[in-house]
């Protein structure tokens, strides 16, 4: 047996100008933890711009997400992972219920999409309702979509996890490899990361991104340095939405 | 690898702005002579400067102005915002509401299948009809039709259709029109309701659980 190898991860999520405008908080939020044995688990969600309570529903939906499947058993095959997947969205649906109910509000004002991750050793298996993104890397440089924005035929209308069927339409995907390289990213940061419509991940995009998580910068120094990319003006010349950016590498 | 890794080597992907187009529906007949139409071009070029401030607006939003009287006229076809000049319009003739709101439902059909076929993504289109009146000169089937017509796009939602009746106009007729609650204009401030509309359209982009557009402030209309 190896030893379980070591994750590294950077996440950031930005208040975006157009919510500064309107007196909005953030309302992306984003949750990573790393499994006993080795995987990992990255929860990014990005509440509704319109819904009263959307940090909250983000926050909460994204930390359940990822406690649930941080607790989890290892799942055993792809039909396991897929299961596990669907229950932490299960499980966050009814957390933001439940705070819908104490706050005595509708839960659509709780209204965020969702994207989990869960990277085991050999596998890596996405869920994701709404926009947003996970995509995966070979150390080569290569990137993929793992999910992709779910969409209508408008931009700004999108499935939420409060969404009538929001589980069972949700993008399911398991892939086996190592995929050292990983990134999860909330709508915002979209129209840069991707090449739409198809939603093929923009290799020129992520590169730099991977090569740079995989330096051994102070995590703090790295985290700021992606802060203030995501607050350049070249990013925000191009974006008024709030951004959220998580990278994981697993280090050689 | 030896070089030295940094963020100013990301490169972003090039996708096409993402639009939102807006068609402004202008009733243009008779009655509109005078302090009525000489408000509402302020208006329009109040809402001109405003859209065009925010930088990202004014390249998302597109503006296409119809005028209708006895005749239905495109004054502008679609132009993003930060190169729309607002005509100066003058007022005479019939009220061919009917034909006006069928050709903004043109319009926007149009415009859609454009995006669609250049792979512009979009957010859904706006009208916003400004009447002073009610349907006039036109046969009855012309405006039965055209509302509709209107009936099923929105509940299809195809595009937003929004009434806004100026003084004296008659609200309960529009309202046999259009499915959203027309709203009526307090007196002729129409800048206050350019600057509203303006406003919404720079936060369009904003995801919504279940499309309901925040009905104006008080300030500028009564429902």
């Amino acid at each position: 047996m190896t030893a379980a190898p070591e994750w590294t991860t950077i996440g950031v999520s930005v208040r975006g100008s157009a919510h500064e405008r309107l007196g909005l908080p953030c309302q992306d939020a984003w949750a990573v933890r790393r499994r006993p044995d080795g995987g990992l688990v990255v929860a990014v969600a990005d509440g509704a711009g319109s819904a009263a309570h959307a940090e909250m529903g983000a926050a909460l939906a994204s930390a359940v997400a990822a406690d649930y499947l941080t607790g989890l058993e290892r799942p055993a095959n792809d039909e396991e992972c897929c299961a596990a997947l669907s229950a932490a969205l299960t499980r966050s649906l009814a957390a933001v219920t439940a705070k819908a109910a104490e706050l005595q509000t509708e839960v659509r004002e709780l209204a965020c999409t969702l994207v989990v991750v869960l990277a085991e050793p050999g596998r890596v298996a996405a869920a994701q309702i709404g926009d947003g993104a996970a995509v995966v890397g070979e150390r080569d440089g290569s990137v993929r979509t793992l999910t992709i924005p779910q969409t209508g035929e408008y931009l700004n209308a999108t499935t939420f996890l409060i969404s009538p069927d929001a589980i069972s339409a949700a993008q399911v995907r398991v892939e086996s490899g190592a995929f050292p390289h990983l990134a999860v990213l909330t709508d915002g940061i979209e129209m840069l990361a991707l090449a739409m419509p198809s939603g093929e991940a923009y290799g020129p995009f992520f590169a730099p991104l991977f090569a740079f998580a995989n330096t051994d910068t102070d995590p703090d120094e790295a985290r700021a340095q992606l802060e203030s990319l995501l607050r350049s003006p070249r990013v925000q010349a191009r974006t008024d939405d709030d951004l959220t950016l998580v990278l994981a590498v697993r280090k050689r | 690898m030896s070089e030295v890794a940094t963020l100013e080597q990301v490169e972003f992907a090039e996708n096409p702005e993402p639009r939102c187009p807006c068609v402004l529906l202008l009733d243009t007949s008779g009655s509109m002579q005078g302090a009525a139409i000489d408000a509402l071009n302020a208006g329009l070029r109040t809402f001109a400067e405003h859209v065009s401030r925010d930088t990202l607006a004014a390249r998302r939003v597109e503006v296409a102005v119809v005028t209708f009287n006895t005749e239905v006229t495109v004054e502008q076809d679609f132009v993003t915002a930060d190169s729309f000049n607002p005509p100066t319009l003058t007022a005479s003739g019939m009220t061919h509401m009917g034909s006006a709101i069928n050709k903004a439902l043109d319009l926007v059909r149009d415009r859609k299948k454009q995006y669609k076929d250049n792979g512009v993504a979009y957010y859904r289109p706006w009208i916003f009809m400004i009447t002073d009146g009610e349907p006039q000169g036109e046969l009855e089937s012309v405006v039965s039709a055209a509302a509709a017509r209107l009936r099923d796009d929105e509940s299809n939602k195809r595009v937003a259709f929004f009434a806004v009746g100026v003084e004296g106009a008659n609200i309960a007729r529009l309202a046999d029109i259009v499915v959203r609650t027309p709203v009526k204009l307090i007196g002729l401030n129409f800048a206050e309701m350019f600057v509203w509309l303006s406003a919404s359209m720079q936060q369009v982009s904003q995801s919504n659980p279940d499309d309901q557009v925040a009905l104006p402030p008080a300030g500028w209309s009564a429902v």
